[in-house]
């Protein structure tokens, strides 16, 4: 009986590379300016929300107010989700755009 | 109303009595407006984006059903005790963020009511008794989220 030589095939093994999560898509959550919301509850809301400290959250309390939005962070679907359902928890409008 | 102390994530207020009529009534009868449906995002057109917007929307309405049950424990008598010329509120820092977002929903709901102006403050003879009572119900839920939030005593 020949011996039948069979092709060695190596498995492929789908490395997983750090850029797979890069590749994941990402979003900004924005915050709208209104004019309801008071200027120290919206810097509260971003201290407690994202433990910023008060001039950070001052800074862009301000951006909402003059610019009418500001970017508060770039996030994983999840974590954009689930921001935006703490500031939209206390009133804020508050969206998930896709980054790219 | 008026910060007397905080420490160790406890914090009392003094209320004049009618200040505490005032918010005893609006944490009574919270909600006062129907709660609006929300966008999840503006320019998201994925199908993925509607179910998000779905599951916020529900959310934000089991949300609101238990800050309707928790409005009621913010006026137990534990936390509110009369004093000399008023009632000394007490409120962990859990309940101050419970009534701020209660106070907050019903400023932010009664603005959306009035037709969402960008004008707060200016009332005409043509403004009608409905609108006239959600403004003071803006500015009531105002003045209580300045108080709550002045970190001065």
């Amino acid at each position: 009986m020949p011996t039948v030589l069979e092709p060695v095939t190596k498995p492929i093994i789908k490395k997983r590379h750090e850029s797979d999560d890069d590749l994941a898509p990402t979003f900004y959550v924005i915050c709208w300016n209104d004019p309801v919301n008071l200027m120290v509850y919206v810097t509260h809301v971003f201290i407690k929300i994202f433990g910023w400290n008060k001039e950070k959250a001052e800074k862009h309390m301000m951006e909402v107010h003059e610019k009418g939005k500001s970017v508060l962070v770039r996030e994983g679907a999840e974590k954009a989700e689930f921001y935006v359902h703490q500031l939209q928890n206390y009133k804020l409008e508050a969206t998930m755009e896709p980054a790219e | 109303m008026k910060l007397v102390k905080e420490s160790k994530g406890v914090w009392q207020y003094h209320l004049a009595q009618n200040e505490a009529d005032v918010l005893v009534g609006l944490l009574k009868k919270f909600p006062f407006t129907k709660i609006d449906a929300v966008k999840i995002s503006k320019t998201d057109k994925h199908p993925k984006a509607r179910e998000r917007e779905k599951l916020l929307n529900e959310s934000l309405a089991e949300h609101r059903k238990e800050l309707k049950k928790l409005a009621l424990d913010l006026i137990r008598p534990d936390k509110l005790k009369l004093e000399e010329k008023g009632l000394l509120m007490t409120l962990s820092s859990e309940n101050r963020e419970t009534m701020l977002q209660i106070l907050n929903d019903i400023r932010v709901g009664s603005w959306r009511v009035l037709g969402e102006p960008d004008d707060l403050h200016t009332n005409t003879p043509q403004t009608s008794a409905k609108d006239l009572a959600y403004r003071s119900l803006m500015d009531l839920a105002g003045y209580f989220e300045c108080g709550l939030l002045t970190t001065e005593s």
